[in-house]
């Protein structure tokens, strides 16, 4: 079952120092950034992505659709040159509220799963590190977390918490670290009575220098996918959380209230809403898709000899 | 599991005290006075100090009686009895095409692996899981139902035999649901498997990559397989609460978004229980399953 | 081929049965097609795979005989093409084969009613809500009912002989009730046979809507208003009393007389005994059913629940025809525009009453729209969405007239309004900053677009239909203005809008409520007026309003009866919240004025008190008068006597259905 070598586990290298000090252009990362630019589809969602960051700073910095709230002529304008999915009911550019639904979805997405990120590893570590009576209270928070339904759990905290995006990145945040939390666990006691860190503990290393410099970086993979996994999940949150009418002030554009739009004007039938939103999440969402699938494989290094 | 128990419990009385303050305003209706809003107070049992609350509640636990709803003053077991019915013949059947499907779909796409048909079955399996739920919902009940008017709209009929048609759309909506992250995961799951070394020690010895795929792989990826469909169930309760409030199917999700909406407490409270339990039960029946297949667990 | 799969099980449901055969025919031989392709497919993948992909010569002719065997057909697509073909064609045939049963029956007179939310219970005292009413009004009856056709609303005796005589003081009302009428047949009668009424009954139904432990929202028809009733709450609450200890204010002389004495005058007594709370329950059956009379409800109405599985949670209820009902006779009288309408046919004749109610709950818009197009629903309220498909100029559009359909128009009799936290440091004590809010309020395109034109702007609290309305009346800081109301804003010392605090917006979280905020916000955005949106579900809402968080918040007063006083109500300090004037709006001067109406009999010395009080209100702007709603409803030409009525919901004796129309046009749907 030692499939899980570590990055550093070359024949030669001695198994006493740590990843950072082996060649550079032989450590896991290096590797995976090979292989990801090797790949086409990665790259491609990479730059897909990257166009919608910069999509979504344009916008929010008014370069872009500077005044999304505003009405532009009549409703339900059919489509256009100048609006191509037409008006919305209040006559406002449904172009435009994409546009600006790009930047809540990815600013839901970043910040949430970082605060996933955060919340998972720090007590993933400190259960899978020191183990014992705090590992157990560790897990049983966690089990206790993923034991109550999302669909309980994350409205009622945006009740507890009010509308807004802020609350949705700390709803979505608090309640999506548990996987990543239960896989760093795992991989820290897998790794952490490993050679190299009893070699470290030997040489008089601190628990924070062991846990830092040297467990850490290990398991950073996981963390990486996870953060990957973690983003699409939050967009797709969001857009239910506000179409549910419990996520983002209906002042902040967003594609879940695009869609609760659209559910009415489908009888018109007006299709602009449901066409703009779901074209503009569906590229997002399958470019880090894609991306994420291209990370984990190249991270993957049971994969390695595919 | 009972502290866990203890823990769900206790986050759902802290999560909804703080998410509404005072219920009885809400019950005392649009002509309250506040000697009346006291009175409902007392009728609800709000008066009391919290823990004494929180105390009520662990006594209905173990006494599984939660009461009457405060919104609709019905009986809650009757509900959820209702309720089960009904998400569970919208649930099960797709629940269990998906896994046949998607079993086999990726057995073919692992047996393929790195080659086109492989990456097809990725790329669309992972497109397919780039479109919101809510999309899926809005266009199929737009499109098949209301404008080539295949299925009923939306309804129910409680009885066996008049359910199913308006449960047709449903089920193929929740199938197409479920497919692509299915797929992806029993594919991985076999991938997975793909590596170990009986595999290769299986080549060695001259087996073809078919023989392979069929007598060896297939076999042991079952238990992982099986793993993550007894993981997989407690979706079988919280079913799709967006089907459920599209199509009128008056099932257990719907009826939990409606108790939100309403701050029902009892019903938020049978509820949670009733879905964290099925969550415990289902992993542990997974632990269960796994270790009983797989005498190898023990040593990991 | 999959193009024509849908096309063909569309023209299933209206062909004959020979072409449904044959379409189904063909629809297997296009399958067996797909079959077939199938297979060639198959052996298209095996030559390909024996070429390329498998590398070592030497298993090739292995391989190729494995592939012969059924273990790998596992790995072919095509097996899955067939699966989803077969699963296809199975669920196409068997719906097919269910579009051949329908047929409509032209001896069926059932009503069936849609419901715009689920039904919550049948208990009289708990029917707060709209949709729980609208089945009680047909099950129980009270002392007093609307008049059906006549508008304005007018009252009339139910199971009373006749209207109560009232003393000179206006303190003592005397009601005859109504011999042999009787319960429904229930087991909660000694012999299974509904017991006659008696003016006991009313007492006793009166008392459990007034008992605390019951904790009903309906109490406040009598709070306050009955000699000793008050008393007797305080000593129930209290543990002292004893629910048969007698009330002053309730008395039965004799079995078919009823005396209710007041404490002060109260001119809308009459109004609230024909609400749903007022009704006469049996002792008996609540005796017998304790927290279980919800689900069995036994009242002397013309219909009733046979059976508690009659009514299927979140889906339906089915009410039976009373056999035993007392019978009544159709109106003779109705309003102007009634005898063209084809509504006083039967005039005088005995009501037929259908055999079966069927009340059908559809909680969203389209569902409801769909089945009504499809016959299963007599009746609907157009939805916006497809106002502009049913309803052109306020004609309905010659499609839908040829099959039948006819539209009805009634006002509803309520106010929708945007209301101003009086308390609030800014907004309470600045009139001109409110009257900039109103003056930038585009009403007049809200009414276009989200709601198709259908309401009438409202120039002030009291809605069309009532004392007190006056229909020239313009409120002068009602119409859109948004120049003038720069000025405005700038008088109340903020130009531009600066100097203001970011203010919040309270609304619903449904799609509708929030999409009329963002337009009002929108509005006020444009004069510089920085606002948030804050949705809610409905209890947050309350909370929020009745603890005096809401700073601005838009809601809707519907009447609970057809009295001004309803709506004045709103702005009595004594009623400020948790009560109902939810601004917190003070005013000594109004006060004095609404309390003298009180005193006062409907007539023209109250109508003037009640214009007074208007102009009180405009002056101050508490709130935002927003608009009277106007329902448009489709009718299927086969449904007759049909006039809806918006005081009360037992209307459904007096509508019959055409079961021969109906067989001839239903299918023609």
């Amino acid at each position: 079952m030692e499939t899980h070598a570590q990055p550093n586990a070359q024949p030669n290298s001695s198994e006493l120092s740590a990843p950072q000090s082996t060649n550079r252009r032989n450590s896991l990362w290096w590797d995976a950034y090979r292989r990801l630019k090797r790949d086409k589809v990665a790259v491609i969602s990479f730059w897909i992505i990257v166009a919608y960051v910069i999509m979504a700073i344009l916008a929010k910095t008014g370069l872009l659709f500077p005044d999304v709230n505003a009405s532009v002529g009549d409703q339900y304008m059919p489509f256009s040159l100048e609006h191509p999915f037409g008006t919305d009911i209040q006559g406002r550019d449904i172009l435009a509220r994409a546009v600006h639904g790009s930047a809540t979805a990815l600013s839901v997405g970043f910040i949430a799963s970082g605060i996933a990120l955060i919340i998972g590893i720090a007590l993933g570590a400190l259960a899978g590190y020191y183990g014992g009576k705090i590992d157990a209270l560790i897990v049983w928070l966690y089990t206790t977390v993923d034991s109550i339904p999302y669909i309980l759990l994350i409205p009622s905290l945006t009740f507890v918490l009010g509308r807004g995006l802020v609350n949705v990145y700390i709803a979505v945040g608090v309640t999506s670290w548990v996987t990543l939390c239960r896989l760093v666990r795992g991989e820290f006691m897998k790794h952490k009575s490993r050679d190299y860190v009893l070699a470290a503990e030997a040489l008089g290393a601190s628990h924070a220098r062991k846990i830092f410099r040297h467990i850490l970086p290990n398991v950073a993979h996981i963390g990486f996918v996870q953060f990957g996994l973690g983003f699409v999940s939050a967009i797709k949150f969001e857009v239910i959380l506000s179409y549910l009418g419990v996520g983002v002030d209906p002042t902040t554009p967003s594609w879940g209230i695009m869609l609760d739009d659209a559910k009415l004007e489908l009888s018109r039938p007006f299709w602009g809403n449901l066409l703009a939103a779901t074209l503009f999440m569906f590229f997002l969402v399958l470019a880090f898709n894609l991306f994420n699938d291209a990370l984990r494989e190249s991270l993957d290094p049971k994969l390695k000899n595919k | 599991m009972i502290p866990n128990l203890i823990g769900i419990t206790l986050l759902t009385f802290i999560l909804f005290h703080v998410m509404v303050k005072d219920p009885a305003t809400r019950f005392a209706g649009k002509y309250a006075t506040a000697e009346r809003v006291e009175t409902i107070r007392a009728e609800l049992g709000l008066d009391r100090p919290l823990h004494e609350q929180y105390l009520f509640f662990l006594k209905q636990i173990v006494t599984l009686d939660f009461g009457r709803s405060w919104a609709t003053k019905q009986k809650i077991t009757t509900m959820i009895d209702d309720g089960f019915s009904a998400t569970l013949s919208l649930t099960i059947p797709p629940f269990i095409a998906s896994i046949i499907f998607s079993v086999g779909l990726a057995m073919f796409a692992a047996y393929h692996r790195g080659g086109f048909v492989d990456k097809a079955v990725v790329v669309t399996c992972l497109a397919m899981m780039s479109i919101s739920s809510l999309v899926y919902i809005l266009f199929l009940q737009n499109v098949l139902a209301f404008q080539w008017g295949l299925f009923p709209v939306s309804g129910w009929d409680p009885s066996w035999t008049g359910r199913w048609e308006y449960l047709l759309l449903p089920w193929i909506i929740l199938f197409v649901l479920l497919l692509g992250s299915d797929i992806l995961v029993y594919r991985s799951v076999i991938l997975d498997e793909a590596y170990q070394d009986y595999v290769r020690t299986a080549r060695a010895k001259g087996l073809s990559n078919r023989a392979v795929y069929t007598k060896h792989i297939l076999k042991n990826a079952m238990i992982p397989v099986i793993t993550m469909i007894v993981i997989g169930m407690p979706f079988l309760i919280t079913g799709s609460f967006l089907i459920e409030s599209f199509f009128g199917i008056p099932g257990l999700g719907g009826m939990m978004l409606k108790a939100l909406n309403e701050s029902d407490f009892p019903v938020i409270k049978a509820m949670t229980v009733i879905i964290s339990i099925a969550y415990m039960f289902f992993n542990l029946l997974a632990d269960i399953v796994y270790s009983l297949v797989d005498p190898r667990i023990r040593l990991r | 081929m999959l193009g024509c799969a849908p096309a063909s099980t569309v023209n299933m449901v209206k062909a004959s049965n020979h072409m449904k055969l044959q379409m189904l025919f063909d629809l297997f031989v296009m399958l067996y097609l797909l079959a077939l392709m199938g297979d060639r497919f198959d052996n298209y993948r095996a030559d390909h795979y024996t070429t390329k992909s498998l590398k070592p010569a030497s298993v090739t002719v292995k391989g190729m005989r494995m592939m012969c065997s059924k273990v790998h057909r596992f790995f072919q697509l095509t097996t899955f093409i067939k699966g989803l073909a077969l699963c296809v064609a199975v669920s196409l045939v068997t719906f097919g084969l269910t579009g051949c049963t329908k047929k409509v029956d032209d001896t069926d007179t059932t009503i069936n009613i849609p419901l715009r939310a689920n039904v919550k219970g049948l208990d009289p005292i708990n029917a707060n809500d709209l949709y729980s009413s609208m089945v009680i009004q047909n099950i129980y009856e009270g002392l007093l009912d609307y008049h059906y056709l006549k508008r304005p609303y007018e009252l009339k005796p139910l199971l009373a002989e006749e209207m109560p005589t009232v003393s000179p003081d206006g303190l003592t009302y005397t009601f005859k009730i109504r011999k042999g009428v009787r319960f429904h047949d229930n087991p909660a009668f000694p012999d299974g046979k509904g017991r006659e009424i008696t003016a006991e009954d009313f007492i006793y139904s009166w008392k459990r809507l007034a008992d605390p432990r019951n904790a009903s929202e309906g109490y406040w028809i009598f709070e306050d208003k009955i000699k000793g009733l008050t008393e007797w709450v305080n000593a129930i609450k209290n543990k002292t009393g004893d629910f048969d200890a007698p009330i002053e204010g309730l008395q039965a002389p004799d079995k078919h007389t009823l005396v209710i004495k007041l404490t002060q005058p109260y001119y809308q007594l009459q109004y609230v005994l024909a609400m749903p709370f007022a009704v006469v329950v049996p002792k008996e059956a609540v005796e017998k059913y304790g927290a279980e009379f919800l689900n069995n409800p036994v009242g002397t109405g013309p219909f009733m629940l046979e059976k508690p599985s009659d009514w299927i949670r979140n889906s339906k209820i089915t009410l039976k025809r009373n056999p035993n009902w007392r019978g009544e006779t159709y109106p003779t009288e109705g309003e102007p525009g009634d005898k063209e309408a084809g509504l006083l046919e039967d005039a005088g004749k005995p009501l037929q009453i259908a055999d079966q109610l069927v009340f059908i709950e559809l909680t969203e818009d389209q569902p409801r729209w769909q089945n009504f197009m499809k016959g299963n629903l007599e009746w609907v309220e157009i939805p916006n969405d497809n106002f502009d498909s049913a309803v052109k100029n306020d004609k309905i559009v010659p499609e839908l007239a040829a099959k039948g359909i006819k539209l009805q128009i009634s006002s509803a009799i309520e106010v929708v309004y945007t209301a101003f936290n009086m308390n609030d440091p800014i907004l309470g004590k600045n009139k001109d900053l409110r009257r900039a809010f109103a003056l930038a309020s585009n009403i007049p395109v809200r009414i276009q677009r989200f709601y198709n034109g259908r309401a009438l702007q409202a120039q002030g609290p009291i809605p069309p239909g009532l004392d007190g309305y006056d229909p020239d009346f313009k409120n002068p800081w009602g119409q859109f203005d948004r120049e003038k109301a720069k000025e405005y804003l700038a008088k109340a010392g903020f130009p531009e809008g600066k100097g203001l605090p970011e203010f919040t917006y309270e609304t619903l979280a449904d799609s509708k409520s929030r999409q009329i905020t963002e337009f009002e916000v929108q509005n006020w955005a444009a004069m510089g007026i920085k606002m948030k949106i804050s949705t809610n579900t409905w209890p947050q809402f309350q909370e929020k309003i009745k603890n005096g968080q809401a700073q601005i918040f838009g809601l809707a007063w519907g009447a609970d009866y057809p009295d001004a006083q309803n709506f004045l109500q709103l702005f009595y300090s004594k009623n400020v919240s948790p009560g109902p004037n939810d601004s917190g709006y003070k005013n000594p001067e109004y006060d004095k004025l609404y309390e003298a109406s009180l005193k006062l009999p409907p007539g023209k010395e109250r109508t003037e008190l009640y214009k007074k009080m208007r102009d009180i209100l405009i002056e101050d702007m508490p709130w935002i008068f927003g608009l009277h709603r106007l329902n448009y409803r489709l009718t299927h030409g086969w449904l007759r006597n049909f006039k809806y009525n918006e005081m009360t919901y037992g209307i459904y004796k007096y509508v019959r259905v055409d079961p021969k129309k109906r067989a001839e046009l239903k299918p023609k749907l």
